[in-house]
């Protein structure tokens, strides 16, 4: 049983909440408990720490060290196809034909639910086939030649050197010569050695050292943390920033032993996020994490909100990718996410936001200082419609994302059969009438009074990101939340403050990433290290850059365990 | 991009191929481990839908054979001699601990095991009743894929999928094990190729064979690397390890089974990608009646959406998500809203029902009469959750499994009783027993 890490939050600063149900998991003594299963040796009972993260340190000066274990962790389709782009130069990006992978705490590199299954294999089976093929015809391994009297020298320096890339680490002689014996195979068939080549190509493309990012723990049993090998801590690097292989000088760097070396990984990390290859990070950790990639699957009311269109879809997608670029090279503090006082339109998205047309189809990158109202991710089109119903905004969504996304405490789900509970909402009822429903309800208020305001002071932006002053009804928008505290949020200017000054913003952006650095989710045990973390990423500087490199450098990136039994449930 | 499927020779020699929705020939029938005078083989398909259905609309009232059809039933007037209307079946194996109902719902589906609550480490439910059959048939030989799992969606993404209940729960119904969903084919065209590729009109014996030592070869050498791997990994890689193996297992029947002739049915035209439901599910079905008419697999499941799809079905005049208007609240344009999608996917069912009637098989009956069609949801109501009084049709005689054309009500009978039924009809032999809470075959099914 793995709790969730945000499970610890405290939400002791909902003292006086006041619900008296144990049921909410959201009053002021009780640690949200619906997350975990009763009976379980779980946060909910034991006694909730002291508020947020700021906990003395000394609590974590004596925790013991763990840096955890990731589950051999199976490529995902984008790894996959940015794999094959850096290993053959094959840009047909076959994953897309893969079935879908699932995903587990927010992202789906996470090794636990990383299945394999007879449909997969299949697919890997077929899919290298094409992709041998395919770059056997572009001459990829035209590096020497197959002769007819003695193929074989040359058949040796085509596959140890593709394994080797392939495998991402040094292969055995003892490999080699198993890969080779493919082409006696095909001479005993009449084929020639160029086939018997292929059918090894093939080979190590389906073998579980490509398809696995594979880690070994010298004792499987032992709980004792030891370091990654080179190789082992050049994956995660490049599996991290990439999403794909490492490349030669990185693995020219493991392959001389550099990796242990804290300059020598800071070099690799800072040449590496210049590669364009790091907007992976912009598709694959900030798509989730920020939501953009449910904006494919967005569908607004037509009749309410036909002001949506294809075009608008993928220039909202745009300005988030692009925004969030900047992040990655730029001396941007990454919390200013919350502020940013730029964005990337088009004019179609400018003329939707209310903003000057820039005179361009393509992103044009605009100051927002007159336009305070679209200033960081909670101005974006592509976050305010994705947590919108298709025909209404939802405070409630937009305010768990908020909580979840940036401030890692968001509530536990509701209880059981909720729905049952309040009143009917009558139609004609405003956005601040539904919403004071939930406050009718004892079982629910806990947890409501914290979501709602949050959601409501982001009530001026209508479901696809339109600024509005009325609902649809015709009744004045009041944006206005009055926090379990008493501080009332005027709008998303007070919405967006109130987020950038949480203490644990940083520990909660540093969460999100490790989770997905890692490819695993987090837990109890990772709180020190989460802190730790954020600390001496906000101490160098607060970038992205100084947050991955924080990550990189520390034990948890660099180490791992074994386990010490079989961990079933 | 549709390829006309080359006919073997085989076939071609005979003449002509069989076209759908005639009878076939019996020296037509698939060359697949069995005689072609043998008898003709049981099939079980099972289509899910999400988010529950609305039941006020939805159960008849008479019993036995005494029943009329309700308005969301109506689609299925064509094939209401060819139906069993199942009421008051409980699944309570798919209760969450707290909230969580459809990705736990999901889980047991098929299942009937309860799934342990984790977003993603150690997840664990059950082995669903369709691998079960598909299992005991691949013991048997008896088709080339032991069975054929599909869906529409692939799966959303982003977030959490259900209320801290990891997202394999939400997104299959099929499971080879505890620990191991099976991943479904979501885009028709790569179904159809998939069904029917791997075969080689025209190559001699010898190119046959070689392909086999080839595809072999690989098999050997990957199973190899897996095996070295052993010894120097955690039991929960092991687990992901022994999924590989599985998998490989699987691929390795695919070579033993590469043969010069495909299957001697004529498959048509593959289907073109298209994300229209309406298109797609039509696809799907036809999929599966394509797959049992040719006797490629004897075991299909289809996923209309994942578990608390949110689906917009702006086609039918919709404008919310399909999972909002099932927290209904008790108001009634959210039940209309309710009933016109649950009438849509009786549809959809009610198409995959005629299209099976339509073709007649070398018994004399038709494809239907040789399937059980399973129909059914995680919940019954989508506002409270509930796991009894489930909605759940069953159509098709089973080969004489089943005496349709009866509405039957039973009084909380375990889902998983009926699981056993069709697992016995299926012939899986010795089991009494299933998931969480299934004691032995459901009465009155004959």
């Amino acid at each position: 049983m793995t709790p969730r890490l945000r499970t610890r939050r405290s939400w002791q600063w909902l003292a006086g909440a006041g619900s008296a149900l144990l049921l909410a998991g959201c009053n002021g003594d009780k640690l949200p408990q619906a997350r975990v299963l009763p009976g379980e040796d779980g946060p909910g009972a034991e006694t909730p720490p002291p508020p947020d993260t700021q906990q003395p340190v000394d609590e974590c000066k004596n925790a013991v060290k763990d840096p955890g274990r990731v589950t051999l962790h199976r490529l995902n389709r984008a790894e996959y196809d940015a794999t094959v782009r850096d290993l053959l130069g094959d840009t047909t990006q076959p994953g897309r034909g893969f079935p879908a992978d699932d995903h587990g705490y927010g992202f789906d590199n996470n090794a636990d639910v990383l299945s394999m299954s007879p449909l997969l294999m299949e697919k890997y089976s077929t899919a290298a086939e094409k992709l041998v093929d395919a770059a056997w015809s572009r001459g990829a391994f035209a590096t020497c030649a197959l002769g007819v009297a003695n193929p074989e020298p040359c058949a040796r320096d085509i596959l140890s050197r593709f394994a080797r890339r392939a495998w991402r680490r040094p292969v055995t002689p003892d490999e080699v010569d198993r890969l080779v014996a493919f082409v006696a195979l095909a001479t005993r068939h009449g084929d020639k050695a160029e086939a018997g080549v292929k059918l090894a190509l093939r080979s190590v493309l389906v073998s579980p050292n490509f398809l696995f990012r594979i880690e070994k723990d010298p004792d499987p049993a032992s709980s004792a943390p030891h370091r990654l090998n080179d190789f082992e801590l050049a994956s995660r690097l490049s599996y991290f920033l990439w999403s794909s292989m490492p490349d030669e000088d990185l693995l020219a760097a493991a392959e001389a032993g550099k990796l242990d070396s804290p300059e020598e990984l800071e070099a690799q990390v800072r040449r590496m996020l210049k590669d364009p290859k790091a907007q992976a990070l912009v598709e694959n950790f900030a798509g989730q994490w920020l939501y953009t990639r449910a904006l494919d699957s967005a569908e607004p009311d037509k009749t309410l909100y036909g002001a949506f269109s294809e075009d608008l879809r993928t220039a909202m997608r745009q300005e988030t990718q692009l925004v969030f670029r900047e992040f990655i090279t730029g001396d941007h503090k990454l919390r200013d996410l919350v502020d940013a006082p730029f964005t990337y339109v088009n004019d179609t998205l400018a003329t939707h936001y209310g903003l000057p047309p820039p005179g361009s189809r393509t992103p044009v990158r605009v100051e927002l200082s007159t336009h305070r109202e679209r200033q960081g991710v909670f101005g974006h089109g592509s976050l305010l419609t994705v947590t919108s119903n298709s025909d209404r905004t939802s405070p409630v969504q937009r305010g768990v994302w908020v909580l979840e996304q940036m401030l890692c405490s968001a509530p536990p789900p509701p209880p059981p059969d909720v729905e049952n509970l309040p009143p009917p909402i009558e139609p004609n009822m405003t956005m601040r009438e539904r919403m004071a429903l939930h406050r009718s309800q004892p079982q629910c208020q806990g947890c409501h009074r914290m979501m709602d305001p949050l959601g409501l002071a982001l009530e001026n932006y209508d479901p696809i990101g339109r600024w509005r002053l009325q609902e649809v009804s015709g009744a004045p928008v009041d944006a206005t939340g009055e926090l379990p505290n008493g501080t009332v949020l005027r709008g998303s200017e007070d919405m967006r403050r109130f987020v950038k000054d949480d203490p644990k913003l940083p520990a909660c952006l540093t969460e999100h990433l490790l989770t997905y650095a890692l490819g695993r989710g987090m837990s109890r045990e990772d709180e020190c290290a989460v802190r730790e973390i954020a600390a001496s990423a906000e101490a160098s500087g607060g970038r992205l850059s100084d947050y991955i490199l924080s990550i990189v450098l520390s034990d948890h990136f660099t180490m791992r365990r074994g386990e010490t039994e079989a961990q079933q449930p | 991009m549709s390829k006309k499927f080359q006919l073997s020779r085989r076939t071609l020699l005979r003449g002509a191929g069989a076209l759908m929705a005639l009878p076939v020939l019996e020296q037509m029938l698939p060359g697949t481990a069995r005689a072609a005078t043998g008898p003709v083989p049981r099939r079980l398909a099972v289509f899910y839908t999400p988010n529950g259905i609305h039941m006020p609309k939805w159960t008849p009232t008479g019993t036995g054979a005494n029943w009329a059809l309700t308005p969301t039933l109506a689609p299925l007037a064509a094939v209401k001699s060819d139906l069993l209307v199942l009421s008051g079946l409980a699944n309570f194996p798919g209760l969450p601990d707290g909230d969580g109902h459809h990705a736990a719902g999901t889980a047991a589906f098929l299942s009937c095991a309860k799934a342990f609550k984790t977003e993603g480490t150690d997840f664990k439910a059950g082995i669903s009743m369709d691998q079960v059959i598909a299992r005991s048939l691949a013991a048997r030989k008896a088709t080339r894929f032991a069975s054929l799992e599909l869906g529409n969606d692939a799966g959303k993404g982003i977030g959490n999928c259900d209320s801290g209940y990891a997202c394999p729960y939400a997104n299959n119904i099929a499971w080879a094990g505890p620990t191991t969903p099976v991943a479904k084919e979501t885009r028709p065209k790569a179904a159809f190729d998939r069904l029917f590729a791997g075969f080689d009109p025209g190559a001699s014996q010898a190119t046959v064979e070689k392909r086999r030592a080839y595809g072999k070869s690989i098999i050997d050498f990957v199973r190899e690397d897996a095996n070295s791997l052993k010894t120097q990994l955690g039991s929960s890689d092991l687990r992901k390890l022994d999924e590989y193996f599985t998998s490989v297992r699987d691929l390795e029947k695919q070579v033993e089974a590469i043969e010069a002739d495909g299957p001697s049915c004529n498959p048509g035209t593959a289907p073109a990608d298209n994300e229209d439901p309406r298109v797609k599910t039509k696809a799907m079905m036809d999929l599966i009646v394509l797959a049992f008419q040719c006797d490629l697999t004897r075991v299909a499941t289809f996923m209309l959406a994942n578990a608390r799809s949110n689906k917009v079905y702006g086609f039918l005049g919709l404008s919310g998500g399909h999972h909002t208007y099932s927290h209904h609240q008790k108001v009634q344009a959210n039940y209309d809203a309710l009933s016109i999608i649950d009438r849509w996917e009786v549809e959809q069912y009610a198409y995959l029902l005629q299209r099976m009637k339509g073709i007649q098989e070398a018994d004399g009956k038709t494809l239907l009469d040789n399937s059980m069609v399973y129909f059914s949801s995680e919940v019954a109501d989508g506002n409270s959750h509930e796991h009894k009084n489930l909605p759940v049709l069953l159509a098709g005689s089973g080969g004489g499994a089943l005496t349709p054309g009866r509405h039957v009500r039973y009084n909380g009978a375990p889902l998983a009783n009926l699981y056993i039924s069709l697992m016995q009809a299926m012939g899986v032999s010795g089991i009494t027993t299933f998931g969480d809470n299934g004691t032995g075959p459901l009465p009155d099914l004959k």
